[in-house]
């Protein structure tokens, strides 16, 4: 497993975590506060993915005279169109999903433009991520 | 990545050449050592340069290296 896929698998994991913990929380407090900020706040337990930008620090550079090369080059590329394709699609979802359900003359709180923004930069990293892993490959062997 | 019609004779060449390990095939050609074990396993179809590179790693012609296969009836 070279250095780019075990920061994927971080970013994997990472996710996984915070989307279980935000889920959970979040079951657990719409019961008391129904649909308000309070409970979407459960999210904020997303945070839990920025832990693995230490990863490029904990992970070494791979061994090797050579560290990347074209085919590295190509994966990358990809996986940034990916996470770029998937973070446009989710900002085009959450523009149009409330102008559709709530129509046009519906007012909506300004904090749902930030919660818009960090949503869309977690899908990019997680599609990243995912992506990588599957050209790579998930494991040891599979990757090599 | 994904298979192809693209042989290739690496693995045959590199025990052929006093065993020569991958990683020794990757610092000749130029890439890292996982590319060596993509395009051996027919997973990685490697640019025209990179072919030529692991040719000249190899010490044979191209062709005797990569063998394209058509499928076609």
């Amino acid at each position: 497993m070279n250095r780019v896929q075990k920061i994927a698998w971080s970013i994997v994991i990472t996710t996984l975590l915070g989307l279980a913990l935000s889920l959970i929380t979040f079951a657990r407090l719409y019961p008391k506060y129904g649909g308000t900020p309070k409970t979407f706040a459960a999210f904020s337990f997303m945070g839990i993915v920025g832990l693995s930008m230490f990863s490029p620090i904990i992970f070494r550079e791979d061994k090797g005279t050579v560290k990347f090369d074209e085919r590295d080059k190509l994966i990358q590329r990809n996986a940034a169109w990916a996470g770029f394709a998937m973070s446009n699609l989710f900002f085009a979802l959450a523009c149009f999903i409330p102008f559709y359900i709530l129509g046009a003359n519906t007012l909506i709180r300004v904090n749902w433009l930030p919660s818009i923004y960090v949503g869309a930069t977690l899908i990019y990293f997680i599609t990243w991520a995912v992506a990588i892993l599957v050209q790579y490959g998930w494991g040891d062997k599979s990757g090599e | 990545m994904e298979n192809n019609q693209l042989k290739n004779q690496i693995r045959k060449l590199r025990f052929e050449r006093g065993e020569m390990t991958q990683q020794e095939l990757a610092d000749k050609a130029g890439v890292t050592r996982q590319t060596i074990i993509a395009i051996e396993a027919g997973k990685y179809s490697p640019s025209l340069t990179l072919a030529f590179k692991l040719a000249d790693a190899l010490q044979m012609r191209i062709e005797e290296v990569f063998q394209y296969e058509d499928e076609k009836p």
